[in-house]
């Protein structure tokens, strides 16, 4: 007789983990999980409410217009996001009918309603620049920075602190306080190296540097397409436009 | 793409007081480029940056951007997003020459 009976044990155990792995795998390729479901339903949502914008605008809508089907959606997208908390839908519901408050130019509204936001909330992501659009549009940057701030310190993503410091770099830098943006940038730099935020903080502190109207052009030399030889230091005495552009 | 028509205009209208276009093209696919370039009749010099090396140099955000250098190489106006604000700094610059 010897261990035959665990062996048995051993192999029925098998064949249930066996059966019940199959059986999630079966479910898994018919049906994709619930919160995968939900993205795709307010995806459908958002397609359908650009293709209203689109139609507004292409009958003369204006977009700050009360009837705007912007304002329509931004309400299904908050009530949306006040029914169903914390799941990946809700952050693209969040981030949709904020940045369509702010298209509408209802700056105000959408500044009220981010403020009910966690800092912990996902949509940050996104939401933190929204404030900065709707603030350049303003011209008035308090909020965005101190809400910016905030995040810095409490976001739950070290992405979303990384993109609420360079955005406090962008507000400063658009209100012409050259000496906080230079801190904002070198600030991304130092906390998170090697991250695209970090490449972007630094093209703007060159551009702070060295791009500045009355600073030399920098300077480059490489054939044009029908190679002939072209330098920017040949093209002295010439007022040159350059034109960076791509045919896509 | 939609301003072509509108810095051909340019171009043409200021090239006697000594002004020049260099068109810098991002695409990787340079053959389309040339295409474009024929069939839009764009009849000034064209460099690839393929490799992005010149958007870094200028930090370049986005197509279309226009620079604007002066007669002795210095930078007249930089990230400008259209036509229109291009326009606007080169009638500035030329009055001021």
């Amino acid at each position: 007789m010897g261990q035959k009976p665990f062996t048995q044990l051993f192999g029925s155990l098998l064949g249930l983990v066996l059966f019940l792995a199959l059986t999630a795998l079966a479910q898994n390729s018919s049906r994709p999980p619930a919160n995968d479901r939900e993205v795709d339903r307010v995806q459908a949502m958002v397609t359908q409410a650009k293709k209203e914008a689109d139609q507004f605008s292409k009958s003369g809508g204006k977009a700050d217009d009360a009837n705007h089907p912007n304002l329509k959606w931004a309400a299904t997208f908050w009530r949306y996001r006040l029914k169903h908390p914390g799941t990946p839908a809700t952050k693209v519901a969040t981030i949709q009918a904020l940045s369509m408050l702010y298209r509408s130019n209802r700056i105000s509204e959408m500044q009220a309603k981010a403020d009910t936001l966690k800092l912990a909330d996902p949509a940050w992501e996104q939401v933190i620049n929204v404030l900065l659009y709707a603030s350049s549009r303003t011209k008035d940057y308090s909020y965005l920075i101190s809400k910016a701030e905030a995040l810095t310190q409490s976001a739950a993503d070290p992405k979303i602190k990384a993109r609420a410091r360079f955005n406090i770099g962008e507000a400063y830098w658009r209100k012409g306080d050259i000496d906080q943006a230079r801190t904002a940038f070198q600030t991304v730099v130092a906390q998170y190296p090697n991250t695209d935020n970090a490449e972007e903080a630094e093209g703007n502190l060159r551009e702070i540097e060295y791009l500045n109207v009355g600073q030399p052009a920098p300077q480059f030399d490489r054939p044009t397409l029908k190679g002939d030889p072209l330098s920017l230091a040949g093209l002295k005495g010439k007022v040159v436009v350059l034109k960076f552009w791509a045919t896509y | 793409m939609g301003e072509v028509p509108l810095l051909k205009e340019l171009y043409e209208k200021y090239k006697d007081q000594g002004v020049v276009v260099v068109g810098i093209s991002l695409d990787q696919d340079v053959k389309q480029v040339q295409e474009v370039v024929t069939s839009k009749g764009m009849s000034w010099p064209q460099v690839s940056d393929a490799d992005q090396s010149l958007c870094k140099l200028f930090n370049v955000k986005g197509t279309p951007t226009y620079y604007l250098s002066d007669k002795e190489g210095k930078i007249a106006a930089k990230n400008l997003p259209s036509f229109k604000k291009l326009s606007e700094a080169l009638d500035v610059l030329l009055k001021r020459s």
